[in-house]
């Protein structure tokens, strides 16, 4: 069943340009000038129930002005928007009660309350009553491992727990459909494996959908099998994450320590990444060569280690941004 | 209702860890109001002599109430907020959310200064029955009505200054408008009845907010009347309605107008 369905979305900024200096200031007051920049350029995708999808880009992509129009923040220039079939620039009110929003970058908790009270706060404003809250705070307290910061002050939480007390808090009204602004900005690896940990099993126990969007690769990688790539506005890649890894994985890279040093610079197909003394760090393009010709230019007495890897999805999704 | 009761709620029980705070803003209050006791002693040349209408005592208690109304009101603080949340793009995150903007700022608001108006109220009683010796005459019913006209005249200025801070929508930076809204309060209503004033003025004055926001509760106070306690506080619940109006307009045609920057 979709979930989400967008058609033709557009979405147009005007930003105020003002030239250099006093002059310029004084110019703007008279005249001000305009530019149009086009954010979001005539997209189209849908989401179905429970898939857990990326929603990825570079800065200034337009992915959050997307997920601010799906969510009723910004009204749309031209095209559709229907979530749950609901239209989120008509009845944003009511598609709130549907949707949950994860900002890693803002807190939406309150600092000063305990985890607790914020937790009865929001299921106060979702209209659930007072004895179908205290079940959904025991629950989701057990389910993110709350217990023991419950009675806990916001501000006296950690970056890590107060992502899950946001989580938490964006789950109190059972959303169908969960979205996640980069919601590991600012943790360290141990407690991002811990919050991707349990939005899995979130989404394993309740069958949210998860419209994620994230600058860390590991997110998407461990997270999502879809994944949508937008830049300058525009859609560049839906696919699937496995499908996303097998079509860009004609790159190899291979790491070798040579006892003598071996030139690879006039082979076609390969480039010279890092060469130290007789450390090397080559790219093989395996359209142009195949792994096979490369290993038999050295001579395997010269090796005394060799690491073949494929290109990280790091590497992979730079290439997309940079239209390689 | 039951939500915004809650978001006032939570305020109240958020401002009490700053409490300290609170304490620490009433010397500010207490020196304004010290500084007009002298002024006004100076000027009265005993405590029988009338100034349009005006004891000292009167006049003295008439600036304790209008200041107390207006500190209660922490109207620089709102507007200095709604301001930012709307430039900053803060306002996003509670567009989102299953209530009115509008009604989450006032509740909100109100629950944050609720605290202080009750310490408000403490001192300035406190303050002038150790200078004045008395309270103005005025029965337990008319306190209770004064306070339900303080309760409105604070009210309306919180929506007042929400209308004036969703300016920033369209002007960019709402605080020019909202210094000359507070000076203009703080001459024709916090510091001198409009009795003191020009016919001209008064009748402004008697048409404006300042009446619903500081004369008429203040008035009430020093020489209660229960017609004129109802005039005032039907006054005060049309500017209540006519306030809301203006604000639900500029939010709504404000909101369409949001630009915010993305991630």
């Amino acid at each position: 069943m979709t979930i989400i369905k967008v058609e033709n979305l557009n979405k147009t900024f005007k930003v105020k340009q003002k030239e250099k200096g006093l002059k310029g200031s004084i110019k703007s007051i008279i005249k001000p000038k305009l530019n149009e920049i086009k954010a979001v350029k005539d997209i189209n995708f849908s989401v179905d129930e429970g898939e857990m999808i990326a929603f990825i880009g570079p800065n200034g992509a337009g992915k959050s002005t997307t997920i601010k129009m799906l969510t009723g923040i910004l009204y749309p220039d031209s095209g559709s928007i229907e979530v749950l079939g609901i239209n989120p620039t008509k009845q944003r009110k009511k598609l709130s009660y549907e949707i949950g929003t994860v900002f890693g970058q803002k807190e939406q908790l309150w600092m000063h309350l305990t985890v607790y009270d914020n937790l009865k706060f929001f299921g106060a404003i979702y209209d659930i009553s007072e004895r179908e809250t205290e079940e959904r705070i025991k629950e989701l307290s057990k389910l993110f491992d709350l217990q023991e910061f419950i009675n806990t002050p916001v501000r006296n939480l950690s970056l890590g727990q107060r992502i899950r007390c946001e989580i938490v808090a964006a789950l109190i009204h059972r959303p169908k459909v969960l979205f996640l602004d980069e919601p590991t900005i600012g943790l360290d690896p141990v407690v991002k494996e811990n919050i991707r940990k349990l939005i899995k099993r979130m989404n394993n126990e309740y069958h949210t959908t998860v419209f994620l969007t994230s600058h860390d690769v590991s997110d998407i990688e461990k997270l999502c099998k879809r994944v949508i790539i937008i830049n300058n506005g525009q859609i560049v890649l839906d696919d699937s994450m496995t499908n996303l890894k097998y079509h860009y994985l004609d790159k190899k890279v291979i790491e070798v320590k040579l006892k003598k040093k071996v030139d690879f610079n006039s082979v076609d197909g390969i480039k010279v990444l890092k060469s130290k003394e007789n450390n090397l760090k080559i790219e093989i393009d395996t359209k142009k060569t195949d792994l096979t010709t490369v290993l038999r230019l050295i001579d395997p007495e010269n090796i005394i280690d060799i690491n073949i890897s494929n290109t990280p999805l790091e590497e992979i999704i730079s290439q997309i941004y940079r239209k390689e | 209702m039951k939500k915004y009761l809650y978001i006032y709620k939570s305020e109240i029980m958020s401002s009490l860890q700053y409490i300290f705070n609170i304490l620490l803003n009433m010397v500010g209050y207490t020196v304004l109001v010290f500084i007009f006791f002298n002024l006004w002693d100076y000027i009265y040349e005993d405590a029988s002599q009338l100034i349009n209408g005006y004891t000292k005592n009167q006049m003295i208690w008439y600036i304790i109430v209008t200041e107390m109304l207006w500190q209660a009101s922490g109207a620089r603080k709102l507007c200095r907020k709604i301001c930012e949340d709307v430039r900053g793009g803060n306002i996003a995150y509670n567009i989102n959310k299953p209530y009115s903007y509008i009604g989450y700022v006032i509740s909100s608001h109100l629950g944050e200064m609720t605290i202080k108006a009750l310490i408000t109220i403490i001192v300035g009683i406190i303050f002038g029955m150790i200078f004045l010796n008395e309270l103005p005459q005025i029965s337990l019913i008319g306190i209770i009505i004064v306070l339900i006209s303080a309760f409105l005249s604070i009210l309306i200025n919180t929506i007042l200054v929400t209308a004036i801070g969703l300016l920033s929508f369209t002007i960019e930076d709402a605080s020019p408008i909202y210094w000359l809204y507070s000076k203009v309060i703080l001459i024709l209503g916090t510091m001198f009845p409009m009795e003191f004033f020009p016919k001209i003025i008064q009748t402004i004055v008697r048409f404006s907010p300042i009446y619903a926001i500081s004369y008429g509760p203040a008035r009430l106070f020093v020489n209660f009347d229960i017609k004129n306690a109802v005039v005032i506080l039907i006054t005060q619940m049309i500017y209540v309605g006519i306030a809301l109006g203006i604000s639900n307009i500029l939010y709504k045609k404000g909101v369409k107008k949001l630009n915010v920057n993305g991630g």
